[in-house]
């Protein structure tokens, strides 16, 4: 299918190209082009508000009229141009978030893609590592994630949970890929910062070098920004330093990346507490025109039971990790309770352990099945020798002289709340039992602490006692000041950190230009289309996700040594293989339907294209009933499906995958490539009443009337 | 926490919570996979992380999701 031509997507690919050729010498002109650039990408992906277009029109208004530059103003006209011309269906975009044309929905990403709160191009970089080439990989994550190895090792991969693979058989290792391509790239010296924009001599406050925050200095500072970054701990990381134990994240991989970001001039002031070393007003002297707020959760939430001020004994997990990441390696004491069923709670059990506790267990009031911690590091938790006490609810912290001596519980039933089915846990009366322990350690949840923003007396505050922001800027009721991460989420995962920096970085731009805000968040937008992998069918339904190998157990239990050891090159390339390319396949199920419904061949087992309810896939089925005609590729309005004539086959495939590859057969009179048997027979089986008789010769529709019409009148071709 | 990862849900209806915002009405009769069930252990009115079909990831509160696959 031909797809009309969108005329806002051709005005962004006028404006593209001009830039990308340097035909804008003057930096006004480019400045003004690369502002109608942000303007018409808001429009083509169904974010602009309503003063999108009044300020598309200003912005082209200018270009036109700069003579100092020719090329822009000629620019400028071609703009107006296509604005004067193409109005409605710029104010259509706007309104209904819609391209009628089709044109931009061509850009639309793949659920993976979708779920990553970066808006990570996940399938581009997928189909990069397979072909081998990591450095490129890389470059595609930092476009929306300056923390690619991070996010390889830690990542909670919310892509994987809407990977379409996994409604085959399992998603792609997507986060194991990302790890591998960073550190292949960071060794071979390949992982290289883009090129920054001219410094804006504009200064920005960032504050909290954790994972929002730096990902927001660094897309500040490559697009020109002055940055300074301020950090009460004394390193860059944040939580991902002092929340995330050396095991699943060592130390140097944070170092490595932070110093890319140093690296582009962001200036970092660590031991800086706001509010105590530093305040909004001495900072706005200096000239810092905008602020970013990345103070991440660092206070947590108490037990409130009797006992649990009494003793030393009882600590934060939060408090208890940062401790260790410092440097502080003594053990809590021999028997240790972890009260809590989150990731942190993992860490602070398996941290324990490390130290040297005799036993370490963990109390959660629920099942296992409703454990928020990750699946995997629950297993691995429970490998190494972590033990789980469930349906337990902690009614009293026990002691003697000053020393815990044990955690007073009551079990718990699991029971459906009124009006719903959703179960919560209910303590069972007279159920009181002990559980011996020396340290008590709470990990239920943490918070923000307030009173480090004290001084911003006009902040809102949501009920949640997070800071209140639009989420479509991150931007706070304040003039200039935008926050994300941990602080405006509640205490959340590393890359939904990530999003909001890279979203709040984008809107402090617009502020500081004067530029209007976008109506609604983000939506990720690819960069390009990779070419995909030709895998054969079989190969794509054979290979499985690769198991991640780990260190040996008993390292695990007495060292902070990186548990996860990486896949090999190998597994790497053939677990990037799997990828299904759903940046490029959009699962309209067009292909099926021609192929069932109208062809009556029902040669495509792609149950996997149904999102609710997902049937059996089999790409090796359509090898034995394809007839090779090619009904499905000429039906698919993405060019996912394609059908090729190569050395003597005619070969269907499915983004590379080879579905169908048969033997072609030729013409007897021209030597025409005319099908393959099972299209010549399904033909002729549907014309046999009305067809001719051919002598067991096979003629292309041209040669076989010629031959009828000779036939018929008795004629004898001369040669 | 009600909701758990990976569960398919429905965003059925507006949400009176506070952090609604005008643009997530566009979101209401879209499907998605909720990606991160819990901000805060133990509160029932966290918001949760969803990954709506079509429309990226989102935090949303809880009483504008019905779960699909229960």
């Amino acid at each position: 299918m031909t797809l009309t031509q969108c005329p806002v997507d051709q005005t962004l690919t006028l404006l593209c190209d001009a830039m990308e050729a340097n035909r804008l010498q003057h930096p006004r002109s480019r400045r003004l082009a690369g502002q109608l650039i942000t303007m018409i990408e808001d429009v083509a992906s169904g974010r602009a508000g309503a003063a999108h277009l009044p300020t598309v029109q200003r912005l082209a208004d200018e270009l036109a009229a700069f003579q100092a530059d020719a090329a822009g103003m000629a620019l400028g006209a071609e703009v107006r141009l296509a604005l004067a011309a193409n109005q409605e269906v710029f104010a259509s975009h706007i309104e209904t978030q819609n391209c009628a044309a089709g044109a931009c929905d061509r850009l639309a990403p793949s659920p993976c893609q979708m779920a990553c709160p970066a808006g990570i191009d996940i399938p581009t970089y997928v189909a990069l590592i397979a072909e081998g080439r990591d450095a490129e990989a890389i470059e595609t994550i930092r476009r929306d994630n300056p923390f690619p190895w991070v996010c390889g090792l830690v990542c909670t991969r919310p892509c994987e949970f809407m990977c379409v693979r996994g409604r085959i058989d399992q998603p792609v290792s997507i986060k194991t890929l990302k790890a591998f391509a960073a550190e292949r790239a960071l060794s071979l010296g390949h992982y290289v910062n883009p090129a920054q924009a001219p410094p804006k001599n504009r200064k920005v406050c960032v504050i909290g070098a954790g994972p929002g925050g730096m990902s927001a200095a660094y897309y500040l500072a490559l697009n020109g920004y002055t940055v300074r970054v301020i950090e009460a701990l004394p390193m860059a990381g944040g939580m991902m330093m002092v929340g995330i134990p050396r095991y699943r994240l060592p130390r140097e991989v944070i170092d490595r990346e932070v110093a890319m970001i140093e690296a582009l001039g962001v200036e970092f002031r660590f031991n800086t507490c706001l509010g105590k070393d530093v305040g909004f007003a001495q900072l706005r002297a200096e000239g810092f025109e905008a602020f970013f707020l990345a103070i991440g959760a660092h206070a947590s939430f108490k037990l409130n039971i009797p006992g649990e001020n009494d003793y030393p004994q009882v600590i934060q997990a939060i408090d208890f990790l940062k401790r260790v990441a410092l440097g502080d390696r003594h053990l809590p004491g021999q028997q240790v309770i972890i009260i809590g069923g989150g990731n942190v709670a993992i860490d602070a059990a398996r941290t324990c352990l490390r130290l040297g506790c005799a036993s370490v267990t963990m109390a959660y009031r629920r099942t296992l099945s409703e454990m928020p911690a990750d699946v995997e590091e629950i297993e691995q938790a429970e490998e190494e020798g972590v033990q789980f006490a469930f349906l337990t609810v902690p009614v009293a912290v026990e002691g003697r002289d000053g020393h815990v001596t044990g955690l007073r519980c009551l079990k718990a039933r699991m029971v459906a709340q009124a009006g719903s089915k959703r179960m919560a846990p209910v303590p069972i009366e007279g159920s009181e039992f002990v559980i011996r322990a020396d340290a008590v350690i709470s990990a239920i949840g943490q918070r923000i602490e307030k009173q480090t923003l004290a001084e911003l007396k006009d902040l809102s505050w949501t009920r949640r006692d997070t800071i209140q922001v639009h989420t479509a800027t991150m931007a706070t009721d304040l003039p200039g000041v935008f926050a994300a991460g941990d602080a405006v989420t509640g205490p959340a995962t590393v890359v939904e950190a990530i999003g909001g920096g890279k979203r709040a970085a984008a809107a402090i731009d617009r502020y500081l230009n004067g530029l209007p805000q976008p109506g609604m968040p983000p939506v990720p937008v690819r960069h390009h289309r990779a070419a995909w992998t030709e895998v054969p069918a079989t190969t794509k339904m054979a290979l499985k996700r690769q198991p991640m190998p780990l260190l040996n157990m008993d390292r695990r239990r007495t060292t902070f040594q990186q548990v996860e050891l990486g896949l090999s090159e190998n597994m790497v390339r053939e677990e990037a293989r799997r990828c299904l390319r759903c940046d490029i396949c959009r699962r309209c199920g067009r292909c099926v339907e021609v192929c069932r419904d109208k062809m009556k061949v029902d040669a495509l087992r792609l149950g996997y294209l149904d999102f609710d309810a997902p049937g059996p896939t089999d790409f090796r089925w359509t090898q034995e009933h394809c007839i090779a005609c090619g009904a499905c590729a000429a039906n698919c309005p993405n060019d996912a499906m394609q059908t090729e004539d190569r050395k003597g086959e005619r070969i269907i495939h499915l983004c590379g995958t080879v579905l169908s590859r048969q033997p072609l057969r030729y013409c007897d009179g021209c030597g025409e490539a005319i099908g393959t048997d099972r299209y010549i027979e399904f033909v002729r089986r549907r014309t046999h009443r009305i067809a001719p008789v051919l002598d067991g010769r096979i003629y292309c529709d041209q040669c076989a009337r010629r031959k009828a019409v000779l036939d018929a009148h008795d004629v004898h071709s001369v040669d | 926490m009600a909701l758990r990862k990976g569960q398919k849900v429905e965003v059925f209806r507006r949400s009176g919570d506070e952090s609604w915002e005008p643009y997530m009405d566009k979101f209401i009769g879209r499907h998605g996979i909720i990606t991160d069930p819990d901000t805060s252990i133990n509160d029932p009115e966290s918001l949760v992380e969803v990954s709506l079909d079509g429309m990226g990831t989102h935090r949303l509160p809880q009483d504008c999701l019905r779960v699909l696959d229960a």
